[in-house]
């Protein structure tokens, strides 16, 4: 069988030759093993460049925000990236004519920082994938080891490893074998109030407020943020920690209801908050509260706080 | 001072979001009726419960709120037949999301209040007024400046 | 030289810490950054800190200036730091990064508060015996194991660390530790030479390797403003903070107010030249409309306009864009694209 690799340069060239497209993202390869970073091609020639490899980690779609093309754009989804594709497309916020979605059934991803715990990137060239195991390449030698140690945190509780939308698929569909996401926020419920809060104080007071978390979250979709509004400025730039919990309740109340739970935000944060766990407190709820939901993958069920019931539960007076 | 002497004479600040066209006018009923409920209450009017946006509550802890309440009219009766229905799931994430922060959940109540109701609206006034000055002053979203 | 026994170091920094406020790299939550210490903090000399340590003088945030009005006139008060401190375990690139910021703050006009902070400030750089994989100082004529700014220079040799005082604040800080002290043997002392000997050949045989330096590239850059090089790269750029905030060097700032009632604080605050409203007039006229123009800035400001105007690179090869920018969009392709000449050539 082809490598996935190689189709994915074939479909490439493809779409750009044929002038179906105008524009293909992808991932290509920096100096570094783990740099594979997005890609804009727009000539058939420059496909070649192209990559598949156990670091394309980042969501190609959200860049359909900024790129407006006169035909269509291709681009590569992964499970994650299909289901924030789709919020996008619910947000009304791209067009589904205007873009070729090529799905790749993706596994998982490899986290560097696991690859540097383990003590193996000292010397490493080059990381490969093959079937559940990780080839490391060394100037002499190699090593092996099971792929799944060295996954993203993000991968490991996937639940939709195939893509959910596409035009094209590139592989065969990939098992699915999540490990329960939700552990972490139900496990910070039981503690006490006054440990959570310096828990998450703890975590707030080393935010940076990069917005990196919001630049690259499909859901973070408005044309216009709060965040950047210099009037009225609802989010000042001091160093004060109450300016960074209005930011952190802020963004993830946003995006409840929309936020696909596909882990960008969190696994980018440079310094290491827990995001996913403020995100999954909302699904949590609301799945609890409002029946399950998945977003970006439940189109036809309607969006939780875009809809209501009139035996919804009541909100409690606080006692 | 103390540090329990001032706990003793601490009055906590609430802000209440009102909605026009039930809490509001309960509160005005309460008033006219000659009822009393605190003055820690300080009422800010707006058009229907689902006009309050997190970004108000939030602000007003950042300002040195204790306590934040959000009124409107009973499910069903909204104005504008469904404002309240939406608000009343936006508003129980987000208090389970300030708990879920460290927040004691009493600092953000809502409550529906008819026009009518202006025992209840006294009643409700005093009780989370009590319960907050029972918690003591908020300085957990509070801005330190 | 002198040189100290790893099992002191507990009561080192207590005693330090009795002198001053003692920034150090604390790991917590798995991030290392610069803190204070306390007793019970984890230090940690293994990776750099993510935030570099630019932030001990030139704050994320700082008040400068209170205001309150009401009565009859306006009051305004000036705040101005006090604190003695120490920063310890500095790498020679960050250090190195002072000398970039000193040019803008030390410079007429003089920000004050930065100058205050580095008059009170003792920095103890820690040489590194082996440069991450993403380390390029050497590129820019610096030393692992070596920084000449530093107050104190230590190195970790294993057993011990060697402590040698290289100003009069060193010297000033060394009595005050001297108990804490043994002489370091002229063995020792070589072997601290020979380190910087070896971490410097083999930092810049990694250089060579990695096929290009900084020779000849402000040449090479300039008269690239219109160069394709820059539709190429900046597509991918999600404009967040993370190569500004997390770099060394970088030092745009903006002033904001902040006000209760009748009184209130001015502050400077840390911007970035990568945020869309960097640039934004309030006629709504951004003069770089788009990603495009923002990464150009970035990157040119860096390798073109300040050494230009000051003689200096204004980047160290910490390295920090590389590892954190979420999509590897970082100053070693902009020098090898834009042409540094490749060494060996
Ligand atoms: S990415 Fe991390 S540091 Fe940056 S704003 Fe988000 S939470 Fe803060
Ligand atoms: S909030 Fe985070 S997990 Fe949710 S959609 Fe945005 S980037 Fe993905
Ligand atoms: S770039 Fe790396 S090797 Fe060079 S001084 Fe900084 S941390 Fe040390
Ligand atoms: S270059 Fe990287 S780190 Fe810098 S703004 Fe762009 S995406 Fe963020
Ligand atoms: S540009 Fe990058 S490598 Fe250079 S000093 Fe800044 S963060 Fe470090
Ligand atoms: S008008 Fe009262 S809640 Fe909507």
């Amino acid at each position: 069988m082809k490598q996935l690799s190689e189709i994915l340069k074939e479909v490439a060239f493809g779409s750009l030759s044929s002038g179906e497209a105008e524009m293909v993202i992808g991932w290509q390869k920096g100096p570094f093993w783990w740099q594979s970073f997005p890609a804009f091609i727009t000539d058939p020639g420059g496909t070649g460049s192209l990559i598949w490899d156990p670091f394309s980690v980042s969501n190609l779609s959200k860049y359909l925000l900024k790129e407006v093309p006169e035909k269509k754009i291709a681009l590569f989804l992964k499970g994650c990236d299909a289901l924030g594709f789709n919020q996008m497309l619910r947000d009304g916020r791209v067009d589904r004519e205007k873009v070729l979605l090529f799905g790749i059934p993706c596994d998982g991803l490899v986290d560097p920082a696991r690859v540097e715990a383990a003590g193996l990137s000292k010397g490493l060239l080059q990381v490969k994938k093959e079937q559940e195991e990780l080839i490391f390449y060394y100037k002499k030698g190699q090593r092996k080891a099971p792929a799944r140690d060295f996954y993203y945190a993000k991968c490991l509780s996937c639940r939709y490893p195939n893509p959910v939308i596409y035009d094209q698929m590139l592989g065969e569909a990939v098992p699915c074998q999540p490990v329960e996401r939700f552990a972490d926020v139900s496990k910070l419920e039981t503690t006490p109030l006054e440990e959570r809060f310096s828990y998450w104080s703890r975590h707030f007071s080393r935010c940076i407020r990069c917005f990196a978390c919001r630049n690259v979250c499909p859901a973070c979709s408005c044309r216009e943020c709060i965040f950047d509004l210099a009037e009225p400025r609802w989010l000042g730039k001091a160093n004060e920690l109450s300016e960074t919990q209005f930011y952190h309740i802020t963004r993830a109340y946003h995006v409840a209801g929309r936020c696909v739970d596909c882990g960008e935000c969190a696994r980018i944060c440079p310094v290491g908050i827990p995001l996913a766990e403020l995100n999954r407190k909302f699904i949590k709820d609301i799945n609890e509260l409002y029946g399950e939901y998945d977003a970006g993958a439940d189109l036809d069920k309607e969006a939780p706080l875009l809809t209501f019931k009139t035996d919804d539960p009541d909100v409690s007076s606080g006692s | 001072m103390p540090v329990n002497l001032k706990l003793q004479s601490f009055e906590p600040l609430i802000i209440a979001f009102c909605c026009n066209w039930c809490s509001y006018a309960g509160g005005d009923l309460a008033g006219t009726s000659r009822m009393t409920y605190p003055a820690n209450v300080r009422v800010i009017r707006v058009p229907c419960s689902s006009r309050v946006s997190s970004n108000f509550i939030l602000r007003a802890f950042q300002r040195g709120a204790d306590g934040v309440v959000v009124a409107g009219c009973h499910p069903g009766d909204c104005h504008y037949t469904s404002g309240n229905y939406f608000a009343r799931r936006r508003f129980l994430l987000l208090q389970r999301f300030l708990e879920f922060l460290g927040m004691e959940p009493e600092r953000f109540q809502v409550h529906w209040i008819s026009a009518s109701e202006g025992n209840r609206f006294a009643a409700v006034m005093t009780e989370t007024t009590d319960k907050i000055r029972a918690l003591g002053p908020n300085r957990k979203l509070r801005d330190t400046r | 030289m002198k040189k100290i026994a790893k099992e002191k170091l507990a009561l080192l920094w207590e005693l330090l810490a009795h002198k001053a406020t003692l920034y150090f790299p604390l790991q917590e939550d798995g991030a290392v950054n610069f803190a204070p210490w306390k007793n019970g903090a984890q230090v940690d000399f293994g990776v750099n800190s993510i935030v570099p340590p630019k932030n001990v003088f030139f704050p994320q945030a700082e008040t400068y200036l209170r205001f309150k009005t009401g009565a009859k006139r306006l009051q305004l008060e000036s705040v101005e730091p006090e604190e003695k401190f120490i920063l310890f375990g500095v790498r020679p690139c960050d250090l190195a990064s002072f000398n970039i910021l000193d040019k803008i703050f030390l410079e007429e006009p003089t920000d004050g508060l930065y100058a205050k902070r580095r008059r009170l400030g003792t920095l103890v750089s820690m040489g590194c015996n082996e440069p991450g994989e993403t380390c390029f100082c050497t590129s820019f004529a610096l030393e692992p194991a070596f920084a000449p700014g530093a107050d104190v220079m230590v190195w970790d040799m294993g057993e011990f660390l060697l402590w040698e005082p290289r100003s009069t604040k060193g010297e000033a800080l060394t009595a005050v530790i001297n108990e804490l002290l043994d002489e370091a043997a002229p063995e020792e002392t070589a072997a601290a030479v020979r380190l910087r000997d070896t971490t410097a050949a083999g930092e810049a045989a990694a250089a060579r390797q990695r096929g290009w330096n900084t020779e000849g590239l402000q040449e090479a850059l300039r008269g690239k403003f219109n160069d394709e090089l820059w539709e190429k790269l900046y597509h991918r750029c999600l404009g967040c903070g993370i190569c500004t905030y997390l770099c060394p060097t970088c030092h745009c700032f903006d002033i904001q107010d902040f006000s209760r009632d009748l009184e209130g604080e001015r502050f400077s605050c840390w911007d970035s030249c990568m945020f869309a409203e960097f640039t934004l007039m309030t006629s709504g006229e951004n003069p770089r409309p788009t990603q495009k123009e923002r990464v150009r800035q970035r990157f040119l400001h860096k390798l073109l306009y300040f050494p230009s105007k000051f003689g200096l690179y204004a980047c160290v090869g910490c390295g920090r864009c590389v590892r954190k920018c979420p999509v590897h969009l970082d100053i070693t392709q902009v020098i090898k694209e834009a042409g540094g000449v490749v060494s060996g050539s």
